[in-house]
């Protein structure tokens, strides 16, 4: 009894995040930009860094708009970028960002005491003693965004499917662009205080790879997400309760488990399909 | 001023080094649309250093070196030729996913390791500035050897870079590609623990996508993003000794607003070139 109070808050937390990285690792994938939840991470903390300058305390109410105003910044650079130069791929441009955020951080305020412990924070985050508030807080702000998504669907949806038809269809694509990825950057930017960049990451690419292999269509795809994404929660969090290891390494790992799985799957299906033609 | 210029040509000897050879990488990687492989490849390594402790090695002994070494070979040896096939799980998904697991597997096992977040963190930050000119002639030698193996399957990997994959059997294209990831597992081993994580990333993307924006052909790229390279941190260096600013993230910056300039002003040659 005590373990299912004191789980509950990472469960729900867990529930949360799979719910909006279920959804937007799907646009992830196919727009190929694997690592760009670690760059907005990163330039969000890149923010704080830089309110640091002016003596702002990482506990201040003004670091949130100052690290929200350095993601909407990155989320015009990548939108605007895109259209002129097909030549190099985003992802390079977004692995550039993310090598010259982590590094200008360092530029800005020499590597402070304890400041390993701060990345191991940010790489794995908590989300055992995550609080009821955050949570509530970063529900709010999902379902805001997944609303917005859900109400535009019909511009994010082929923006993500083909970008060179949605350009001829008369589209705003740069617009669209720029709120896509400036509403990828926030759900980031509180899930990393959630999570950590790795389960963030994990639950953007897992889920929505092993949906890839058994559907093409969204909504499917999201429903496929949203079930592994629970009970792996579910396997990892008891896991880390009766091992006592770290949770959020303990869920990515049997997220990793189930993609193996899946890919077994998949070729067994693959195969009866085969057999039962023949 | 001869003090400074000799306290300063080990670095800087040891970024040519990297350059040399991550630059040539780096322009394949570009190409390939395999953009985080070193990240990913740097993360397997540090859980291969940790894996080698709980088998008993100690910490920089040369078992830990193998164990480390050959887990590494084995995971990229499987990447290279596993070649899994589907339309939306390119290779950059897998090796996204590889980074994770590594990451995740590492912190499962860091309470079993003594000192195991420093093998997690140590892939972040480099020494440029405390290289050894014996450390610089090793490295060196172990390059050259894996760069006149590419001079010898110089065609061959670019065929496979191009996708001209029909000039080749499929078994041939697999050996070639083995060659190209081991060899590459080994250069970034190698340049991580001079330059850390981020300065090997941005020497191979970096030089690369500054040459993408302004040639064509393949020797004309080889050739400029040498030359960004050298460029880059030469300047780095020099404004780091200057300003008391650590080395690597110098480099990085600086290579990062190369880039930018090349990518605005060849920008605006497009669009004057559209124009008229």
């Amino acid at each position: 009894m005590e373990a299912l109070l004191f789980m509950s808050a990472p469960f729900v937390a867990c529930l949360t995040l799979i719910g909006i990285h279920g959804y937007f690792g799907i646009h992830v994938l196919k727009r190929g930009i694997i690592f760009i939840d670690i760059a907005m991470a990163q330039i969000a903390a890149l923010g704080v860094t830089f309110a640091f300058i002016f003596h702002i305390d990482h506990e201040s109410p003004w670091t949130y708009p100052v690290s929200l105003a350095f993601v909407s910044l990155a989320a015009w650079f990548f939108s605007s970028l895109k259209c002129k130069q097909p030549r190099i791929c985003m992802e390079a441009i977004i692995g550039i960002s993310y090598a010259v955020a982590a590094t200008a951080a360092v530029l800005i305020i020499d590597k402070a005491a304890g400041s390993h412990e701060h990345t191991k924070e940010m790489l794995i985050g908590s989300i055992l003693w995550v609080q009821w508030p955050e949570i509530i807080k970063s529900v709010l702000v999902y379902s805001l965004i997944g609303g917005f998504h859900v109400l535009f669907r019909h511009k994010f949806i082929p923006l993500s499917e083909d970008y060179e038809a949605a350009i001829k269809s008369g589209m705003k694509t740069r617009v669209w662009d720029f709120l896509f990825y400036l509403s990828l950057g926030i759900v980031v930017m509180h899930s990393v205080r959630i999570g950590g960049i790795l389960i963030v990451f994990a639950f953007l690419i897992i889920p929505s790879s092993i949906s890839a292999l058994f559907s093409t269509k969204w909504l499917p795809r999201i429903i496929i997400g949203w079930l592994t994404g629970t009970v792996v929660s579910l396997l990892g969090l008891i896991l880390s309760w009766h091992k006592d290891v770290p949770s959020g390494p303990a869920v990515v790992l049997f997220l990793g488990i189930f993609l193996v799985l899946a890919i077994f799957a998949r070729r067994i299906i693959k195969q009866k399909v085969t057999q039962g033609a023949s | 001023m001869m003090e400074t210029l000799l306290f300063l040509a080990t670095p800087f000897a040891a970024c040519v080094i990297l350059v040399l050879i991550l630059c040539y990488f780096g322009n394949h990687i570009l190409s390939r649309g395999v953009i985080f492989v070193d990240i990913a490849v740097a993360q397997v390594a540090a859980l291969g250093t940790m894996i080698g402790i709980l088998l008993g090695a100690s910490e920089g002994s040369l078992f830990s070196l193998l164990i480390s070494l050959g887990f590494t070979l084995i995971i990229v040896s499987a990447f290279a030729v596993s070649k899994f096939q589907h339309k939306e799980l390119s290779q950059e998904v897998i090796i996204g996913i590889i980074y994770c697991m590594a990451l995740a597997i590492a912190y499962l096992l860091v309470d079993s390791v003594p000192g195991g977040s420093n093998f997690v963190q140590k892939t972040f930050t480099g020494a440029i500035l405390w290289v050894t000119w014996s450390d610089i002639l090793k490295t060196g030698l172990l390059f050259a050897v894996v760069g006149i193996v590419h001079l010898l399957i110089y065609q061959k990997t670019l065929a496979i870079t191009e996708n001209r994959k029909s000039e080749m059997t499929a078994a041939a294209v697999r050996l070639y590609d083995l060659i190209f990831y081991i060899t590459f597992g080994f250069v970034v081993v190698e340049s991580v623990k001079i330059g850390g994580i981020f300065v090997v990333f941005m020497f191979l993307i970096g030089p690369a996508a500054i040459a993408m924006f302004l040639a064509s052909t393949w020797r004309m790229r080889f050739l400029l993003s040498w030359s960004a390279g050298l460029v880059g941190s030469f300047f780095g260096i020099l404004l780091s000794y200057k300003f008391n600013f650590p080395n690597g993230p110098t480099i990085v910056c600086i290579l990062g607003a190369m880039l930018l300039t090349t990518a605005l002003v060849s920008r605006k040659r497009v669009n004057q070139t559209s124009n008229t």
